[in-house]
């Protein structure tokens, strides 16, 4: 497959479409600041707009990409020509995915990514017939493999194992359970209090009481209303996007297969994988829900996502071990944390009340009456500060890291010591007087790092793991 | 108790900080000084003056004299065959291990000042992470330079 191809037809319309996205703003500038005569700004527009397409088909008409050499080769520029080659052994994963326009005509359009690339794709094929997409996925993966030249893996090419697919129940309760929801429902919750702040208020006018307080009722129920179009469509959106999800593994890649409307497919070689993190929100937590990710490096920054890919979107903790661990012998999921020493509780719950500090001395000072409200705040932050000293901790076993921590999330992050990128201890005056000390760990991910930092733990433990980490002991 | 690091940083870094430090607090002078000359145009009451000189000593002490001090005195670096270990930090102790398997690459750089005193900063960077030697010689730097890239050399691996 050496001669030179061109994308699908399609690919010009859609790079025009964007191309036109993109002028909406200075289009709309210019028609309602422009000059008086109508005229002009009708050919000025229908100009731009020929010149828009013109430059769209040209840059389809130059792009052309082929397979040759072991070299993914493209060639394209309308004004410079330029011509990109990319070998295969560097190609770190192709993402598929299937956009409203080329769903109709049977295209995906395939992302290439190369470690390097950071910010975007190193190269974007538009909109390609699916045969095509399958024939340079071939192509890639007989090229590694040829590189590891194992004569099993030929036979065990062909096998691909689904290992997880998510359930309707499942899809309903990841989507209600998100962040996004939780958001939406506490900013319901606040405009409803606020409302009630206001009632007394009215009622000054007695005159008018009926009145205005049923005016107030009518809005504060259209407010709920529009919040619960908002949660709604937030859940559906999240329905959509992870309709379908399916984890599936071929001999050395992860193949993960999402959504309704636009499918998205991603291939996450294994030996890519940097570590495993496990998620458990507030709101899932109590049901023993978690989410799990992988941190894999390369793919793109700009697309959040995939720098931190869901590996299994929603799944009871205590069976993410029975799921995972065939496919992921390496890791050991199910682990007993060893937890942060009792004396480190108080400067847990004493840095939780310092962060609320301005926050309840500024609104007593400044909103009069109610501003002593805000010393309820100390209730759900001792709390949270509760939980992140209960969830604080760490494990070794073997070659892997255990480090348990929470944000407000609570996060368990599997690291083997060979890919963590580098190991810091870190100790306050006030933490050498007590005996602790605070653990971070880098990892890469996507083109950055993601790390996993835990807080006030026994001082010799931290030595313990810094030692461990070591690599001068060895010899 | 696990060895801290030896080596030291030179001692003309301390110089070098103090001196920016000193250039900060000509910063800050400039914005005390803007707020003295108000309270004089606008006749604000008299004890903001006081606190405006009170913080600038402060500030200027801090910044030249105290956390100079401290800083260097905490720096220490060192680098072994298998990986790079550096102890940092004013208030709060850092230590950190990068391991040579790690380390990507090394880079000098100096600005104006530490190349006045002939001094250059290594930073080392890993796949995720940067990390920096302040202040070393030049010489040393550049051998510092040389070694690492020598020992990362040998001892590569897969990302």
């Amino acid at each position: 497959m050496s001669e030179p191809k061109r994308l699908h037809p399609i690919s010009a319309i859609i790079s025009c479409l964007k191309q036109l996205k993109e002028l909406i703003i200075p289009f709309l500038v210019f028609v309602v600041f422009g000059s008086k005569n109508g005229l002009f700004q009708l050919f000025a527009s229908l100009g731009v707009i020929v010149l828009v397409f013109i430059i769209g088909i040209l840059t389809w008409l130059r792009f052309t990409y082929r397979l040759e050499e072991g070299e993914l080769r493209i060639e394209y520029g309308v004004f410079v020509r330029k011509k990109r080659y990319i070998p295969f052994e560097r190609i770190q994963s192709l993402d598929l995915s299937e956009g409203i326009l080329q769903r109709p005509f049977g295209l995906v359009k395939v992302k290439i990514e190369t470690a390097g690339s950071s910010g975007e794709a190193e190269a974007v094929l538009t909109a390609i017939s699916k045969s095509q997409a399958i024939l340079i996925q071939q192509a890639l993966s007989s090229a590694k493999a040829s590189v590891s030249f194992d004569e099993e893996e030929s036979i065990k090419k062909e096998q691909e194992i689904t290992l997880y697919k998510i359930s309707p129940k499942e899809l309903l309760l990841l989507a209600s359970t998100s962040g996004g929801v939780g958001v939406v429902l506490s900013a319901v919750i606040a405009f409803i209090l606020q409302f009630e702040e206001f009632i007394p208020y009215e009622k000054v006018f007695s005159g008018l009481e009926d009145f205005i307080s049923s005016g107030v009722l009518v809005v504060s129920l259209l407010v709920f209303l529009g919040f619960l179009i908002a949660w709604v469509a937030a859940l559906i959106g999240t329905m959509l996007k992870y309709a379908g999800f399916t984890v599936k593994k071929n001999e050395d890649d992860f193949i993960i297969t999402r959504g309704l409307l636009e499918k998205r497919q991603l291939t996450i070689p294994l030996h890519r994988i940097q570590a495993i993190r496990i998620s458990e929100n507030l709101i899932r937590q109590p049901f023993g829900l978690c989410t799990v990710y992988i941190e894999s490096a390369g793919g793109s920054a700009t697309e959040t996502e995939s720098t931190r890919e869901m590996l299994l979107p929603i799944a009871k903790r205590n069976v993410i071990t029975t799921i995972l661990s065939p496919y992921l012998p390496e890791y050991n999921l199910e682990i007993s944390i060893l937890s942060a020493p009792k004396r480190s509780l108080k400067r847990y719950l004493f840095r939780g009340l310092l962060y609320m500090l301005p926050i309840i001395v500024g609104s007593v000072l400044f909103i009069k009456p109610w501003g002593y409200l805000s010393l309820l705040i100390v209730i759900p932050s001792t709390l949270l500060s509760y939980l992140k000293f209960k969830d604080a901790g760490w494990k070794i076993d073997g070659e892997q890291l255990t480090l348990r921590y929470r944000a407000i999330i609570k996060n368990t992050i599997f690291m083997k010591r060979n890919r963590i990128q580098s190991l810091v201890m870190r100790e306050s005056y006030f933490q050498n007087k007590n005996k602790l000390a605070s653990i971070e760990a880098t990892v890469m991910s996507g083109s950055g790092g993601t790390r996993g930092r835990v807080i006030d733990l026994e001082k010799k433990d931290v030595e313990g793991i810094y030692e461990w980490y070591s690599y001068s002991k060895e010899k | 108790m696990i060895l801290e690091p030896q080596k030291r940083i030179s001692k003309k870094g301390l110089t070098v900080w103090r001196i920016s430090g000193a250039i900060h607090s000509f910063f800050a002078l400039l914005v005390l000084g803007g707020a003295v000359s108000l309270t004089f145009i606008f006749d604000w009451p008299s004890w903001i003056i006081g606190i405006a000189v009170l913080a600038f000593a402060l500030y200027a002490y801090l910044f030249i004299m105290l956390i100079p001090t401290l800083r260097w005195k905490r720096w220490r670096y060192e680098v072994r065959e298998n990986e790079i270990e550096l102890q940092h930090g004013v208030f709060i102790i850092k230590r950190t291990l990068v391991p040579m398997i790690r380390v990507q690459h090394v880079d000098t750089l100096q600005g104006p000042i530490l190349r006045k005193y002939q001094l250059a900063t290594i930073t080392v960077s890993t796949a995720a992470t940067v990390h920096e030697i302040p202040a070393l010689e030049v010489e040393e730097a550049e051998e510092l330079r040389y070694f690492i890239s020598k020992l990362v050399r040998v001892a590569d691996e897969d990302v």
